[in-house]
């Protein structure tokens, strides 16, 4: 264990620190920090100097497009935390944050309504049922007896309505009545009063908005990764949560192949919490794993052989909520607990629980978070205790003297403002004195022989701060790699060092700490999201929420085959999934030609499904991603057979007033309505709109000649006479040569206007499309009125070879009153269908014998207007009123 | 409109960055560089008041990209540094520095010599403290590179005195090389900091001329001056100059007395424990004690064959010698409950056995000293030892249950 025989130089300085703080986007690029002597050149004439960073590192390349699942999703289904949109009062989220104001207005009224609706008994038991027999809810009028004693809430119900209705609105004040109310019963109507319970809510509120904005109980994540033992056997332990509430610990056996492959059923455990973390570490060849939740941390030992069952072995109960929990990697059943109240214990298996530190204040600065760290160092007696401000070192022996700092955020570590500590880790297992500590800004690496000057810096540059990390020691002389996870945003970053390794014979070449070849971005789990096929929306939506869930937890596994070593990268969701990606080590220290990797990664490209067969490979891949998502459905689909279904009471939807609207038109509506479903059961066309024939159509009354007499008084005279039948003949070719007098006028008028059709034509299908587009973007009043769209115009006589022709003009059947937008509107059928319903209904009018125009490009017209017409759309429109329409 | 102009051009303008950073995380040189020049153009209009401007970000991927690109050559980066260095005025020196490190580690020792004295004569307005803190920098920096040069000078005349005749250019070469560096190192290492190289460099040009008490000055300030933090090499060199100076014991040890204290895990420690034991002080021995336990509680050390062997060897000696039990009982009081967990587990035993003989011989003797015959790892290693006919095991057998008396006075 030697320390390297000179760093690289850096300045030392003490206090606050100085350098401005926040994210800054390129930070970790392009500098080499210092240099020192050294390298392979050193005997030689010429100096040789090695940076601090950007020494060339090992290559590790992604194996596949996308991290690949693990384990099939758990039954049940998954209930996502709250999402910002369900505390925050209305919109004011995305403004708010826009403006960079940290400060959203929480929904409190809205989150009390929902205690009082969903817990009626707790809110107002006792009260509620005194004074029930005094409440009126009905519609009817009090009779006299009653109206003494009992006061009418329909009313008030009225009032909270149209006030929600009315939200935001700044004439609030108006409901009076409401106001008069509550004045009257704000003191003794709640069960809990008024004040406690809106202090516990808003207590509660403003917990959940931090945690949604900044999560620290997930610090050190909730995955483990058992390796193999050395006996040479690729099965490993997956250590992970699961099930709806994350309260069942799991120890899955996965074989190592090419996707890591579960083997056989887990070994599970149910918990009475949340599992926050799950921490391992190997002692004399058995593993122990620590398991945090809120109030309770337990431990297990797995006995090295495998296939040998997890052995539980002690649990502690905490009356704060514990902050972290580490296992020590020097002594069998020794662990480290911190809770938020600031203590921190060290916890023997054996001999209990031997408290450190008790201290509720930070150690060098004052900072409201009650989060605290602990883990272990070189000397197995020695614990760092960290909070948001730094770290320190602690003989277990002599607490109160021993102790030493190790990180100060400052001026000593060259600090930002506001920084703060949110992960130490102890590198053990690369060197035994080395120290990782990541912020929100930068990793640290420190050297416990060297305190408060970090032996190495870099700005990590990511989004949301690294709340995971995972070490995979390289044997000496090699790189070490470092994995850093971050929780809401899943990313997940791939970090080199090369640290002074403490294996070699005496006398070997002892190089300070230095940062080894560039920081790589590994798949997140949501990055598989665009390899997959597309689903039905609500599935897609079911499934993009589910795959976006922040991340819990990382782990990773080294496997070698011979000459080829790859690293297995685990990432663990809040949903429970369990992803994993593989990295391939490049033997060659060249670069590679860059093309190939810019294709193999190149966004938009889907090698995972679109080409499943060029390689074995991506085939079980994709095999496993179409298990998955079966699974998925599978468990989507479950609650709807299983739970209670959630219904809606319509009466509170509408007064009885409402339903009772008019009912006249809906017969002849719902008549059509039938006819449409049928006829689209069927599959069947309707060639007219006429309701069905129950009765023959009374014939037009226009059609009678005007000057004869009363028909009626006529066929009585004529059946009077006996003739009837003859009336009867003379009467129907009457009509019919009337019908054709009447088309052939028709007729003419039309061939009269098709003068003018090459011109108008184009117009109205041009104003079809801008009557639709204005439509579609729903942008309001178009520079069309709406009320007369130009295509379904109903007066008698429309512009001629418009597509409208197709329903006869001089009748104004029911089609056009089902066509006309407005009229669908009004019908309440959704914007986005009426379009579908008129294009369907016209196609059908095709076969209807009237439109003597041919067709087919009319019926186009009507939906997609061509190149031209939408570039001779623009220009007439305004035009329109000069052309005398 | 204009404010909304800006707002677009600035999300586009960050679009920009996140494709560059997602290219530059996903080793994608070639796409990095086609869109950083685009956001070239946030130059023109840079109404951003964050701390990092957008030519700071143009200089930091431009940087990376020349690093890795595969087409880009040494001329390029040159090219582009010099451009980078007119950009801002105040990061002017902070990039003339990384300039010079990436020519340092090209091996370009010449050019980085011209571009720090380049940096050293700019001069603009008054500094604030971090340009202070970087031209001092660059200044040690020189002052380094005219050290080699010098010691390159120096080899070059002690061939030649070897050879019978002496270079009087040469020599005077080489005094104006150690009159520059001294002047820029001397300066450097007043400054709290960690200057490992600085310092070593200042001391063997000092050492060289003879100026030993200056060297001593320097060493002392920079080992116990406490503005400098606790860095264990600045005691290592004070301990080697020492040494190197024929210095008595007293001293020696006590400069790793210090060492000692601030880092009792130092490779150090067994060079001072040898040299305690060896003392005929009684209570120099006693620290030797101390000194091999407190370094054998290291996970570091758990397996070091030399250190087990000191601890074995001044056990053995005071077992035999049957005086001072009492100072093994004392170091053993504050470690029994968890050495043999963590030293004198079967699991050890095992994997020592089959891993290092002698490590676990000498593990085998102190735990069956300190433990008793029947301890675990005695057990395992003696029985071993014994099945395998080893000479040194049986005698180590013999050797333990003639003194298991000693185990219960220690553990009593």
């Amino acid at each position: 264990m030697e320390f390297p025989a000179a760093l690289f130089p850096s300045y030392f300085g003490a206090g606050p620190p100085r350098e401005e703080g926040g994210p800054a986007p390129a930070a970790g690029w392009g500098e080499h920090g210092q240099v020192l002597e050294g390298g392979p050149g050193r005997r030689q004439a010429q100096q040789a100097f090695v940076p601090r960073r950007g020494a060339t590192g090992e290559r590790w390349e992604a194996a596949d497009a996308a991290a690949v699942p693990v384990l099939l999703p758990s039954a049940g289904c998954w209930i996502p935390s709250p999402a910002p949109q369900d505390i925050v009062y209305r919109s004011g989220l995305c403004k708010k944050l826009r403006a960079g104001k940290s400060g959203a207005t929480l929904d409190f009224a809205k989150q009390l309504g929902h205690f009082f609706v969903d817990h009626p008994e707790d809110a107002f038991g006792s009260l509620g049922q005194l004074l029930h027999k005094n409440f009126y809810l009905g519609n009817s009028k009090l009779k006299r007896p009653a109206r003494n004693s009992t006061i009418r809430m329909t009313a008030l119900v009225e009032d909270i309505d149209r006030l929600e209705a009315r939200r935001g609105c700044p004439r609030q004040h108006l409901a009076s009545r409401l106001r008069w109310f509550s004045h009257l019963c704000r003191d003794w109507l709640f069960e809990v009063p008024l004040g406690l319970l809106a202090d516990c809510l808003h207590e509660e509120l403003m917990q959940q908005w931090s945690n949604l904005l900044f999560d620290d109980s997930l610090t050190g994540g909730a995955l483990a990764w058992l390796p193999p033992d050395d006996g040479g056997t690729s099965v490993g332990r997956l250590v992970h949560p699961g099930g709806q509430a994350m309260n069942h610990l799991y120890f899955q056996d996965v074989m190592l192949e090419e996707l890591p492959r579960a083997r056989g059923f887990p070994a599970q455990f149910e918990l009475s919490g949340r599992i926050r973390q799950v921490a391992a570490a190997r002692v004399d060849g058995e593993d122990f794993v620590g398991v945090r939740s809120d109030y309770h941390c337990g431990v297990w030992r797995v006995p090295g052989r495998t296939g040998a069952a997890p052995i539980p072995l002690q649990v502690i109960r905490t009356d704060m909520p514990a902050s972290c929990l580490t296992v020590s990697p020097h002594l069998p059943g020794e662990l480290s607990v911190c809770t938020q109240s600031g203590t921190v214990y060290l916890w023997s298996v054996e001999t209990g629980l031997q408290q450190l530190r008790h201290d509720a204040q930070t150690m060098f600065f004052r900072d409201h978070s009650p989060w605290r760290w602990s883990d272990f160092t070189a000397h197995p007696r020695v614990l760092s205790c960290a909070d948001r401000t730094g770290l320190q070192c602690l003989d277990a022996r002599a607490p109160k003297k021993c102790h030493f700092d190790l990180f100060k955020v400052g001026e000593e570590a060259g600090c930002q403002r506001g920084e703060r500590v949110v992960l130490p880790m102890y590198l053990g297992r690369a060197h035994p004195s080395q120290y990782l500590v990541t912020t929100q800004f930068s990793v640290y690496v420190l050297d416990e022989r060297l305190p408060l000057v970090p032996v190495l810096k870099w700005a990590h540059m990511m989004k949301a701060p690294p709340l995971f990390a995972h070490l995979m020691p390289g044997s000496p002389g090699r790189s070490h790699q470092v994995l850093l996870g971050a929780s809401r945003t899943q990313e997940l970053l791939l970090l080199q060092y090369r640290g002074n390794f403490w294996d070699v014979s005496s006398g070997g070449n002892q190089s300070a700490c230095q940062l080894a070849g560039t920081p790589q971005k590994l798949h997140s789990i949501a990055g598989c999201l665009q390899h997959l096929p597309t689903q039905l929306p609500h599935r897609q939506h079911l499934l993009q929420q589910r795959l976006t869930a922040p991340a819990a937890g990382l782990a990773a596994a080294l496997q070698e085959d011979g000459p080829h070593k790859s690293m297995l990268v685990f990432q663990l969701s809040e949903a429970g999934d369990v992803f994993c990606q593989r990295l391939t080590h490049k033997a060659a220290q060249a670069p590679a030609p860059p093309s190939r990797d810019e294709a193999t990664t190149a966004p938009g490209s889907s090698p995972l499904f679109e080409a499943p067969a060029s390689s074995p490979q991506g085939l079980a891949a994709a095999l496993r991603y179409r298990r998955w998502l079966r699974a998925l459905s599978r468990s989507f689909r479950e609650p709807a057979r299983h739970t209670w279904h959630p219904s809606l009471s319509q009466r509170r939807l509408f007064t009885r007033r409402d339903l009772e609207g008019p009912a006249g038109p809906s017969s002849l509506q719902r008549q059509m309505h039938q006819r449409l479903r049928q006829a689209m059961r069927e599959g069947v066309l309707i060639q007219r709109w006429e309701p069905l024939a129950v009765q023959p159509p009374p014939l037009p009354q226009t059609l009678e000649p005007a000057g004869g007499p009363d028909p009626l008084s006529a066929r009585l005279t004529a059946a009077w006479a006996g003739d009837w039948e003859q009336w009867w003949e003379e009467r129907t070719s009457f009509s019919v040569a009337q019908r054709q007098r009447a088309l052939r006028e028709r007729r003419r008028r039309q061939k009269r206007a098709r003068g003018h059709q090459s011109l108008s034509a184009s117009f109205t299908s041009s104003l079809t499309y801008q009557s639709e587009l204005s439509e579609l973007s729903d942008a309001g009043p178009a520079l069309l009125s709406p009320g007369r769209p130009p295509t379904l115009s109903q007066d008698g006589s429309p512009p001629a070879g418009s597509p409208a022709v197709h329903s006869p003009p001089t009748s104004p059947a029911p089609e056009e009153a089902l066509l006309s937008s407005q009229s669908l509107r009004c019908r309440g059928i959704p914007k986005e269908r009426r379009k579908t319903l008129r294009d369907y209904l016209s196609v059908l009018a095709e076969g209807a014998p009237e439109p003597p125009e041919p067709p087919g490009s009319q019926a186009s017209q009507l939906c997609i207007p061509s190149q031209s017409q939408l570039s001779s759309a623009s220009q007439p429109r305004r035009k329109r009123p000069r052309m005398g329409f | 409109s204009s404010h909304e102009y800006k707002l677009n051009f600035r999300k586009s303008k960050e679009a920009c960055l996140s494709y560059i950073q997602d290219a530059l995380l996903q080793k994608q040189w070639k796409r990095a560089a086609e869109f950083l020049t685009c956001y070239v153009e946030s130059l023109e209009k840079d109404y951003s008041r964050e701390h990092v401007g957008p030519s700071e970000m143009i200089w930091r991927i431009g940087t990376e990209i020349l690093w890795h690109h595969s087409q880009s050559s040494m001329k390029d980066f040159n090219c582009f540094m010099e451009q980078m260095k007119t950009l801002g005025v105040k990061r002017y020196l902070k990039v003339c520095l990384e300039h010079v490190f990436h020519l340092l580690c090209n091996g370009q020792i010449d050019e980085a010599y011209q571009n720090l004295s380049l940096a050293e004569s700019w001069r603009f307005g008054e500094q604030t403290a971090i340009q202070d803190k970087e031209m001092k920098l660059i200044e040690a920096y020189r002052g380094l590179l005219d050290y080699y040069s010098w010691s390159k000078q120096k080899n070059v005349l002690l061939e030649h005195s070897e050879d019978g005749f002496s270079d009087l250019a040469v020599e005077r070469e080489m005094h104006s090389y150690f009159r520059k560096a001294a002047v820029n190192l001397k300066e450097i290492i007043k400054i709290p900091g960690v200057w490992d190289v600085f310092v070593k460099c200042y001391v063997d040009l000092l050492e060289f001329y003879g100026d030993h008490n200056e060297a001593r000055q320097v060493l002392n300030e920079y080992a116990y001056n406490s503005k400098f933090p606790a860095n264990p090499n600045a005691h290592v060199y004070l301990y080697q100059f020492l040494k190197r100076q024929g210095e008595s014991k007293k001293s020696l040890i006590s400069a790793l007395k210090i060492l000692h204290d601030i880092v009792p895990s130092h490779e150090l420690m067994i060079d001072f424990n040898t040299m305690l034991q060896k003392s005929k002080k009684r209570k120099k021995r006693r620290l030797g004690l101390e000194v091999i336990f407190a370094v054998l509680d290291y996970a570091g050390w758990k397996e070091n064959a030399k250190a087990w062997s000191c601890l074995a060897r001044q056990v053995k000696k005071i077992v035999t010698s049957e005086k001072h039990l009492d100072w093994i009982k004392q170091e053993w009081n504050s470690r029994k409950d968890w050495w043999p967990a963590f030293h004198f587990s079967r699991y050890l035993a095992k994997r020592n056995w089959q891993e290092n003989r002698s490590l676990s011989y000498e593990k085998a003797l102190v735990a069956g000293i300190l433990l008793g015959k029947d301890c675990k790892y005695f057990k395992y290693v003696s029985h071993q030892g014994c099945k395998a006919q080893l000479k040194r095991f049986r005698m180590l057998k013999k050797f333990v249950n003639r003194h298991n008396p000693v185990y219960l006075r220690i553990s009593g």
